[in-house]
């Protein structure tokens, strides 16, 4: 039994022997190895280099597979108990990786790529040809431009949601019924919501919002025919499906707050907007960002709605990116195309989404 | 038929019990002369004719939806081409793999049914692949980009073949196919070079498909409010009636009345189809069987002086506000189910579902005032060849989709009992028997054969006889045309629609200066695809698709 180092944890004393350490490593080794030159082998009997007519890639994921397991016994031969104790994540991290990595290699091979499905010719590199077709592609541009638009919008969705959440938030009569009913928007689909309010209830002639407009005055009450409107339109559909989410975050850390602290405010003397200003606000910060940051990620992913009710019309004036996507790798069954632009879309967001938590880390630690 | 169809015209004939008695009345005595004539060995002919009245008596025109137990007892009474050609048990030990749609649990459901009996008989096993409409194509071009095509037989419409024939996937028919199906019966417009591929045969048919004219009796005559006295049959004063009704009051609803109704937004790609329905009539030259590409070079005729035509006339309703104030945003289903059937607008084309879909619809108010005709043509027509408008009157039926057939692939090629069976499978499903029996009843497929336009057999089924001749007849006429407009079979054709329907949504959106700049966008747009897909190929294949 050693005398010094980890005496609490360490179960057994390991003594492993050079042999045994070196097997370990040895397995390791030879595994990746194979890994490396059964995907080597693939890639170029894929590529036509070679032919060995090999139907699909399982080989090469055997051999991950094999190159896993090894890895995972290594551990316990070199490391003893300490590599058993990796063993409790090791597997699940191999897996996670497998999952991640190898789709995104793919995808990106697939983003460099001209494959139109209806071409006989199948996937063929085509370096940096998709991205200049994106570069001179005004739909994808334009695409981009509205999602801005959409962004800006949670501004407002986000002050409305503030809004009914203190409402809720104060003690107002059916309090319970209200919370509930707020909620509901939330649970229908998007695709629910664009047949049952864009479809019907905005309907022109006989949709009931139809012929209140035209009740109140507006002769030709219609919502879809002019680039503004339709924007407008589908903008206040996402936000009537969304608005309760945010509401909902907002509201649970309204009631977080130490309600003594709003009772301090008033005894100091604040007015009611000035105890709202300067602390229920500030203390709402994080909630706050967090709910902002949340509903960005589910804006940016709009388009169920843009897709069932204008297709991305009048002229592209409502189309998202993922709309725009959408048409292009299903109706178009351009897979190449559409994987860059999903690729680029992927890593506009994390550069955005970075920045933004960066800017909110920024803002929201403590001044003082 | 298709289900909508079938309860319209259930819905006719509830109204006129006393021909359907009389039809009862007629097709019993004709069951009986049949009985006697079986008796008394006689003649092939009148046994046929009768096993085609008794098929129409299951479950009897008007007695409720045919089920399961309905569908094989058809299918064992059609049998008999099958047994002339195959012995009893001799596909034993064969397993076959089927995939197709489960639209309005019909297709494949029916299919089963069929081939019930057929199984039974022949002794082969049928896996069935199920799948939605919406996930059809998908996967169909997932099997073929990956090379996993995991069935022997395919419901599979004729745009389609560009992908499969076009690609080698497909097994060509074999002679003794063609006379037990009576190929000889289809119409005109399904007959070769329609289900052929470098003049090899690979298609059953078993649907049609076209655009016809669809329109309100009530707005034309004397005293309509068009004041004209019969529905235009020219796109000119089609665009003038709409332009000119313009303020009116539909007659029906007291709301706005609006004239022809064009789809301005996409839909998949079908929405093109509804342009092409104005334009073939501009461009579709009766010397010359293309339209949308030169066949030489897969250069898009698209921007052609006769195309940029139908454009405009769709932009100068547009500009005129002929339409309704939303029809930017309306799409093919929006203009026929929401707009139309709900008395909105004097006309528009579409496949057959509409006028049937009149009586039915509980949001219909234009049941007793609609009526059929061939799409309208042109006063003259783009002659590509010779790059100049001839002044002389045009009709081309635009023959939007071609209708489902059924396909055996390549994967049974290499054994002859395999392939002999999936091809008597398929020939089973696409007999000329069955096929009335699927015409008459709910099947999710339209007539295509010149023996389902004998009106008696329907009448002495129990249906109204004036409604059947002014739908079908519509139908009947679009696919004999002599120059109705065939759509090309080459692969990615939706592509080159959808993409359309993307330019055209800016055209007239006002975001192009013209109809030319706009048919130009997709011009550019198409030979971008063409190129992708690969020029060459498409060209072997555009002419395949053309007989050429």
């Amino acid at each position: 039994m050693a005398e010094t180092g980890d005496l609490l944890h360490v179960v057994t004393n390991d003594d492993i022997s050079p042999g045994r350490r070196a097997f370990g490593k040895a397995i390791v080794w030879a595994s990746l190895a194979l890994l490396a030159g059964t995907a080597l082998v693939q890639t170029l009997d894929q590529s036509g280099t070679i032919s060995l007519g090999l139907p699909n890639w399982r080989p090469t994921l055997y051999a991950y597979i094999l190159f896993s397991v090894c890895l995972c016994w290594s551990q316990v031969l070199v490391r003893g108990e300490q590599g058993k104790r990796v063993l409790f994540v090791l597997p699940a991290a191999l897996f996670v990786i497998s999952l991640v990595v190898f789709p995104l290699i793919f995808g990106l091979i697939i983003a460099f790529s001209n494959w139109n499905l209806s071409s006989p010719d199948g996937r063929q590199f085509n370096g940096l040809d998709n991205v200049r077709q994106m570069w001179a592609d005004p739909f994808y541009w334009n695409a981009l431009g509205n999602m801005i638009r959409y962004l800006l919008a949670i501004i407002v969705e986000y002050a409305i949601a503030f809004g009914l959440a203190l409402l809720l938030n104060a003690q107002i009569r059916g309090r319970k019924f209200f919370r509930v009913a707020f909620l509901l928007p939330l649970m229908l689909s998007p695709v629910a919501v664009s047949w049952m309010v864009g479809k019907s209830m905005l309907e022109l002639r006989f949709g009931p919002i139809a012929r209140l407009a035209r009740f109140l005055g507006w002769d030709n009450p219609t919502f879809f025919s002019s680039p503004e409107m339709a924007r407008f339109t589908i903008m206040v559909l996402d936000a009537w499906t969304y608005i309760p989410f945010m509401m909902i975050m907002i509201l649970a850390g309204l009631q977080a707050i130490p309600k003594d602290v709003q009772e301090a405010a008033r005894v100091d003397g604040a007015s009611p907007w000035r105890g709202f200003w300067e602390v229920t606000f500030p203390l709402m910060l994080p909630v706050s960002i967090t709910a902002i940051l949340i509903r960005i990620i589910f804006k940016l992913k709009l388009a169920d709605i843009i897709i069932n009710l204008t297709s991305g019309g009048p002229g592209g004036a409502t189309d998202s990116v993922t709309s725009f996507i959408y048409r292009e790798y299903r109706d178009r069954s351009n897979v190449g195309y559409g994987t860059l632009l999903a690729m680029v879309y992927l890593v506009l967001i994390i550069i955005f989404m970075t920045v933004l938590m960066k800017v909110a880390d920024r803002w929201m630690r403590p001044k003082y | 038929m298709k289900v909508e169809i079938y309860n319209a015209l259930m819905a006719r004939s509830a109204m006129t019990r006393r021909g359907v008695l009389k039809g009862a009345a007629g097709l019993g005595g004709l069951a009986a002369l049949g009985g006697l004539g079986l008796g008394a060995g006689a003649r092939p002919a009148l046994a046929q004719d009768n096993l085609r009245a008794e098929i129409l008596k299951i479950p009897g025109v008007g007695a409720g939806s045919p089920t399961d137990a309905d569908w094989q007892k058809v299918g064992e009474m059609c049998l008999g081409p099958t047994k002339a050609n195959v012995a009893e048990g001799e596909f034993v030990g064969v397993e076959l793999t089927f995939m197709g749609l489960n639209n309005q649990n019909l297709h494949n459901f029916l299919f089963r049914g069929f081939l019930k009996p057929w199984e039974t008989y022949t002794g082969a096993k049928i896996n069935w692949i199920d799948l939605a409409q919406a996930d059809y194509n998908p996967r169909l071009q997932q099997s073929i980009a990956t090379g996993t095509v995991d069935f022997d037989i395919i419901e599979m419409g004729a745009p389609f073949e560009g992908d499969t024939a076009g690609q080698g996937l497909l097994d060509p028919m074999p002679d003794w196919v063609a006379t037990q199906i009576e190929a000889d019966d289809l119409v005109a417009y399904l007959k070769p070079p329609v289900g052929t591929w470098d003049g090899k045969t690979y298609r059953i048919n078993i649907d049609g498909d076209c655009h016809t004219l669809s329109y309100r009796k009530d707005y034309v005559g004397e005293g309509s409010i068009s004041g004209l006295a019969e529905m235009p049959r020219h796109w000119d004063e089609v665009n003038a009636m709409s332009i000119a009704l313009k303020g009116k009051t539909d007659p029906l609803t007291g709301q706005p009345a609006y004239g022809f109704l064009d789809p301005l937004k996409g839909w998949g790609g079908f929405g093109f189809y509804f342009l092409e329905d104005r334009a073939t009539a501009y461009v579709k030259h009766p010397d010359d069987r293309a339209f949308l590409f030169d066949p030489d070079t897969m250069k898009p005729r698209v921007n052609n002086p006769g195309w940029v035509q139908a454009i405009q006339d769709v932009m100068d309703l547009i500009a005129a506000g002929a339409y309704p104030p939303d029809q930017i945003n309306a799409d093919p289903g929006t203009t026929a189910f929401q707009q139309f059937l709900a008395g909105t607008g004097g006309a528009l084309t579409w496949w057959g579902d509409v006028g049937s879909m009149a009586r039915t619809s509980d949001t219909s108010v234009v049941g007793d005032v609609v009526s059929f005709d061939i799409n309208p043509g042109a006063k003259k027509v783009y002659n590509h060849k010779a790059g100049a408008w001839e002044e002389k009157e045009n009709f081309a039926p635009n023959l939007a989709y071609l209708g489902w057939g059924i396909y055996v692939t390549k994967n049974v090629s290499g054994d002859e009992k395999k392939r002999k069976a999936a091809w008597s499978a398929a020939a089973h499903l696409g007999g000329k028997d069955i096929s009335l029996w699927m015409a008459a009843y709910p099947s999710g497929f339209q007539p295509y054969r010149n023996s389902h336009f004998n009106f008696d057999e329907w009448e002495a089924a129990g249906y109204d006889r004036a409604y059947i001749e002014d739908y079908l007849g519509s139908n009947r006429d679009s696919y004999n045309h002599p120059n109705a407009a065939i759509e090309p079979r080459i692969p990615g054709i939706f592509q080159y629609y959808s993409v359309a329907e993307d330019e055209l949504a800016k055209g007239y959106a006002g975001q192009y200066k013209s109809a030319q700049e706009t048919a130009d966008a997709i011009a550019a747009a198409w030979e971008k695809i063409t190129d992708q897909i690969g020029r060459e190929n498409q060209i072997k294949l555009y002419k395949a698709s053309l007989g050429m």
